[in-house]
């Protein structure tokens, strides 16, 4: 079931340091990218079906293309914010193979003629952008990187400072610009991002990390995992209540609970499986009797009214309370609003403050109905998803647990 | 191009703005964060509009219209959603209509009644900020009152460059703030208040002062300086009190002054409530002096052009010796509204080709005995020795002099200015009629 | 208290206006810089990056206030983050928080934080802003003592 594309040197010992990557096949793309026009490797990045691995899960080729169209100065900037629950895998990247990271830097600057990349790392993961930090000196100093490099492509670290909203890439480019991480407004037409005015791509590490494998071995090799729309795999994560939480790359398409009983361990302690949020604290809750024949990819998740997100699986067993972890997610959400537009600000805020009635066992029937209307004014109304995603969150517990809730009302 | 809004077709153009064209229209957007002057920010959501062919309800503030476009501002839809950002807005608003200065200004106030009328659904906490916080430059900020439209920060970022407003904190603990130390200081600090849509930045000055449904306005022009900023008189007149301005307001002109004013200019209005307030000296006495010889006047370059004309006709009649002298202030004048020259009506004392030399003014004096002073600075409070000074005043004045006789201000003459730009203005005079004569009746008397 | 970037600072800052297009990127690693040279970000320091990067001194002040990681007052004592979010929740995280309080807080400053990336490692905590995962009780008492 594991399949080692982007996590094959995480076991081997000191892979951060360049010479053990390079005795284990890094860099080895680089004569195959330097042998293709950039349009060429743009078409296969296309043709790969590659996704971004940050969440979204937009075709890569789609925005390669966007930024490489547009005129001007061309940025690359890498989202290694990872802040959303439930994820940790980009951090694995960063620390036990950074060099795959910086090949991929490397061939995506060259697909759309960029020579300067900013790796956003998220503030908390100081060790791990030191280990980053590291890699990337050793890098400049055998010439992969820099001017006296095939290709010239300088990397910058810039280290974000403890905000889970800079992940979204418009507050993400607004905080690179010294700003207050507020998302900007979405164009009317398509649109590559920018920074500082130039075209700018944002992609997520695992994205990055994952082009090597693509240069080297073709669109079509990646199609061999994953499915037709979900091609290629990604780092999956189980946390929560299982025995063996854990990072394991699967192909898109491994059934959910298999990869929750084989690789996580199954549920700790012998207890029932009660629920499991699929993707991230960003992805609406599924009750245990829904996820039997789950496939982990894009498509079917979206079908059951879930979505695949990060694919950081939070695993609750029977003993769990459903309704303190509504209250966690909003407390976070609350926590993380950047409070630009009105319905995140206040919505999030009041949803938390009702979520405390309910765990009061202090609620009453209207602060149910509060609470569904609450997640409605929230959802399509603001500058970004953050708050649709926790409408999302609010109306999947509201949905499957309602029982857990009403028990909650005096 | 035509757009079809509420199922009438309007008329605009490419590229245009939609919430602009909709305002201009006479269709009421709700809107916080958009200003005219200030762009789009798009945070207040209350903009909202359906547009057929899409899926969730656009901002109008940030959509560029579209030949076609169809457009609903009253559909069940988009009522509802009005209402329920309406509602978020007022959510931790604290209840303080009944001590908050922008009541019956207040936007909240006005969309609750449009839009809102439904009963607070809440049973939490409000969260708490800082109130009566005061900013410095007679600006009191209120952070609970606030609804985070931005608009003062943008106005201290983008427009004045002195960048003192900002936004401190995250999510719902977000509120306007100066930094600690430090205070809002610059010559356009209060534009601010009138910027801000809801209670939040009041005016110091104005603070507790007067119910603003128990104002008249009229529309007239600052006379602070030469731009001729077009402002809107706020007075009116309780029982048993003088008349009294309250405020000055400003008043759109796109040519000159947007929607802003200077400080300076804003509370150049107290000078219209110093009026003069003793007793005025008979107008026979006056008639008298004139038939001496030697006389000199010296007249405000603030009088309006009718002022200015009557006064010029007066000299030449009576063999006057006129003359005026500029206001004028290095340090005062900057990039934008203020300018060096102080008075309103320069251009006017230029067109009438009346003396402004000042060696000759002084030389003239030298030779005279008798000095009228047409409300002139300059002469209001120098006192001359073996001179026999005559003083019309619009404002209060000692009485040193041998002959005073108090006129109406530009608050209850009105009349016309030409500003620096040799832009010609009319100002209107309140409703009240001043206890003062007007000059121009005052020189009737005397002829 | 003024303040001033030192020596070996003052050379990184030079590298990094060469990094960036624009200096006001530079907000973020000089708020760094400086929180790393004098443990907190003082008012001064403030006012030197505002000159450095020629921006007003408010806009640093308000980048400041909305990220958590950056601390305006002088830490009195060495802190400890303890993430609350959902995996460490279910892992034990309350428990941890308790302990912490009813015994350490005299000599650390005990933080609640979101989720920091370790859910594999949960609970966690970190001490001085170094990951501390999978811990007990136990082991917390023998690391803290």
């Amino acid at each position: 079931m594991i399949t080692k594309i982007v996590s094959k040197n995480f076991d081997i010992k000191d892979s951060f340091k360049i010479d053990v990557a390079l005795k284990n096949g890094a860099y080895s793309s680089l004569d195959t990218l330097f042998s293709k026009k950039p349009q060429e490797l743009i078409d296969t990045i296309t043709q790969s079906g590659l996704r971004g691995k940050g969440g979204g899960g937009a075709l890569a080729g789609g925005k390669w293309q966007l930024a490489s169209d547009h005129k001007g100065i061309k940025y690359l900037v890498v989202n290694a914010d990872e802040s959303e629950p439930g994820t940790f895998k980009d951090r694995r990247i960063l620390s036990l193979d950074p060099h795959l990271l910086i090949e991929g830097i490397i061939a995506t600057c060259y697909a759309i003629a960029s020579h300067s990349s900013y790796i956003y790392v998220r503030g908390e993961y100081e060790e791990f952008s030191d280990v980053l930090q590291f890699a990337i000196d050793e890098a400049y100093d055998r010439k992969y990187l820099g001017v006296d490099a095939r290709y010239r492509v300088d990397i910058v670290v810039h280290r974000g400072a403890g905000a889970y909203i800079c992940g979204e890439k418009s507050a993400l480019l607004e905080s690179l610009e010294g700003n207050r991480g507020h998302p900007r407004l979405k164009p009317h037409t398509p649109s590559p991002e920018f920074y500082f005015s130039e075209p700018t791509l944002v992609n997520n590490v695992e994205t990055i990390a994952s082009v090597p494998f693509i240069v080297k071995n073709g669109a079509e090799s990646y199609r061999e995992y994953g499915t037709e729309k979900s091609p290629g795999t990604l780092l999956f994560a189980v946390s929560g209540n299982v025995n063996s939480p854990g990072v394991y790359e699967v192909p898109f398409g491994t059934g959910m609970l298999e990869y929750i009983e084989k690789l996580g361990g199954g549920v700790k302690n012998g207890k029932k499986l009660k629920a499991v949020i699929p993707g991230g604290a960003s992805t609406p809750i599924l009750p245990a009797n829904l996820i039997k024949d789950v496939k982990l990819d894009y498509e079917n998740l979206r079908d059951i009214g879930s979505a695949l997100g990060t694919g950081g699986m939070i695993v609750l067993d029977e003993d769990a309370s459903i309704v303190k972890a509504l209250k966690n997610l909003l407390r976070f959400y609350h926590h993380e609003s950047c409070g630009q537009c009105t319905p995140c600000r206040e919505g999030t805020a009041w949803s938390d403050k009702i979520l405390d009635k309910f765990i009061a066992k202090d609620a009453s029937r209207q602060d149910l109905e509060v609470l569904r209307s609450v997640s409605n004014s929230m959802n399509g109304k603001t500058i970004c998803v953050f708050a649709p995603a926790a409408s999302g969150v609010i109306d999947g517990f509201l949905k499957h647990f309602e029982s857990e809730f009403l028990e909650c009302i005096k | 191009m035509k757009l079809l809004v509420n199922n009438t077709s309007i008329e605009c153009a490419e590229g245009d703005l939609l919430i602009e064209v909709l305002l201009s229209n006479g269709v009421n957007v709700p809107h916080f964060c958009y200003h005219e002057d200030l762009g789009c920010d798009g945070n207040c959501r209350m903009c909202m509009v359906e547009i057929k062919g899409s899926k969730r309800p656009q901002i109008a503030c940030d959509t560029f219209v579209k030949e076609g476009m169809e457009v609903s501002t009253i559909s069940d839809n988009i009522s509802e959603v009005k209402r329920s950002i309406l509602e978020l807005e007022l959510l931790n608003h604290p209840v303080d209509c009944a001590i908050c200065d922008q009541a019956g200004e207040c936007k909240l106030q006005d969309y609750y009644m449009d839009y809102g009328l439904y009963d607070s659904k809440l049973s939490t906490p409000k969260t708490k900020k800082g109130k009566h916080i005061d900013l410095g430059s007679s600006v009191m900020l209120d952070q609970e009152r606030c609804v985070l439209c931005t608009r003062c920060v943008r106005f201290t970022s983008d427009i004045t460059k002195t960048g003192e407003l900002g936004v401190i904190g995250r999510g719902d603990g977000a509120r306007i703030a100066v930094a600690p130390n430090r205070e809002l200081s610059n010559d356009y600090a209060m534009n601010v208040v009138e910027l801000c849509p809801v209670g939040a930045l009041t005016s110091k000055d104005f603070r507790f002062k007067q119910r603003v449904w128990f104002l008249d306005s009229t529309k007239s022009i600052c006379h602070g300086c030469s731009r001729g900023c077009n402002i809107d008189i706020d007075y009116n007149q309780t029982k048993y009190t003088a008349e009294k301005v309250h405020r000055f307001r400003a008043r759109r002109n796109n040519k000159i002054n947007q929607s802003f004013l200077c400080d300076y200019g804003r509370l150049s209005y107290k000078e219209l409530n110093d009026t003069f307030t003793l007793e005025v000296s008979n107008i026979e006495d006056f008639k008298k002096i004139l038939n001496d010889e030697k006389k000199i006047a010296l007249v405000s370059p603030s009088f309006s052009c009718e002022q200015l004309q009557g006064v010029y006709d007066f000299c030449k009649d009576k063999k006057i010796s006129l003359f005026s002298l500029k206001y004028y202030d290095d340090n005062f004048g900057d990039e934008w509204l203020k300018t060096n020259d102080m008075s309103s009506n320069f251009a006017s004392i230029q067109n009438l080709d009346i003396s402004t030399n000042k060696e000759d003014f002084l030389a003239s004096i030298a030779d005279s005995n008798i000095v009228i002073n047409f409300d002139h600075k300059y002469l209001k409070t120098k006192y001359l020795q073996d001179k026999r000074v005559i003083q019309f005043t619009s404002s209060s004045c000692e009485k040193n002099y041998e002959l005073v006789y108090a006129i109406a201000n530009f608050a209850h003459d009105s009349g016309s200015i030409i500003n620096c730009d040799g832009l010609r203005q009319e100002f209107y005079s309140t409703k009240f009629t001043d206890k003062n004569p007007r000059l121009l009746e005052l020189l009737e008397e005397f002829r | 208290m003024s303040f001033s970037f030192n020596e070996e600072n003052t050379l990184k800052i030079k590298t990094l206006i060469q990094s960036y297009p624009q200096k006001r990127s530079l907000i973020l690693p000089l708020l760094w810089l400086a929180q790393k040279q004098d443990s907190y970000i003082c008012d001064d320091a403030m006012q030197k990056i505002s000159e450095i990067v020629e921006i007003p001194y408010m806009h640093i002040y308000s980048v400041v206030t909305f990220y958590t990681m950056f601390r305006l007052k002088r830490p009195q004592k060495r802190i400890i983050e303890v993430c609350r979010t959902l995996s460490c929740e279910l892992n034990g995280s309350e428990e941890i928080k308790t302990y912490l309080d009813s015994n350490h807080s005299d000599e650390y400053e005990i933080i609640e934080v979101e989720c920091m990336g370790a859910c594999s490692g949960a609970p966690m905590c970190t001490l001085d802003g170094k990951y501390m995962e999978n811990i007990t009780k136990e082991e917390l008492a023998k690391v803290l003592k």
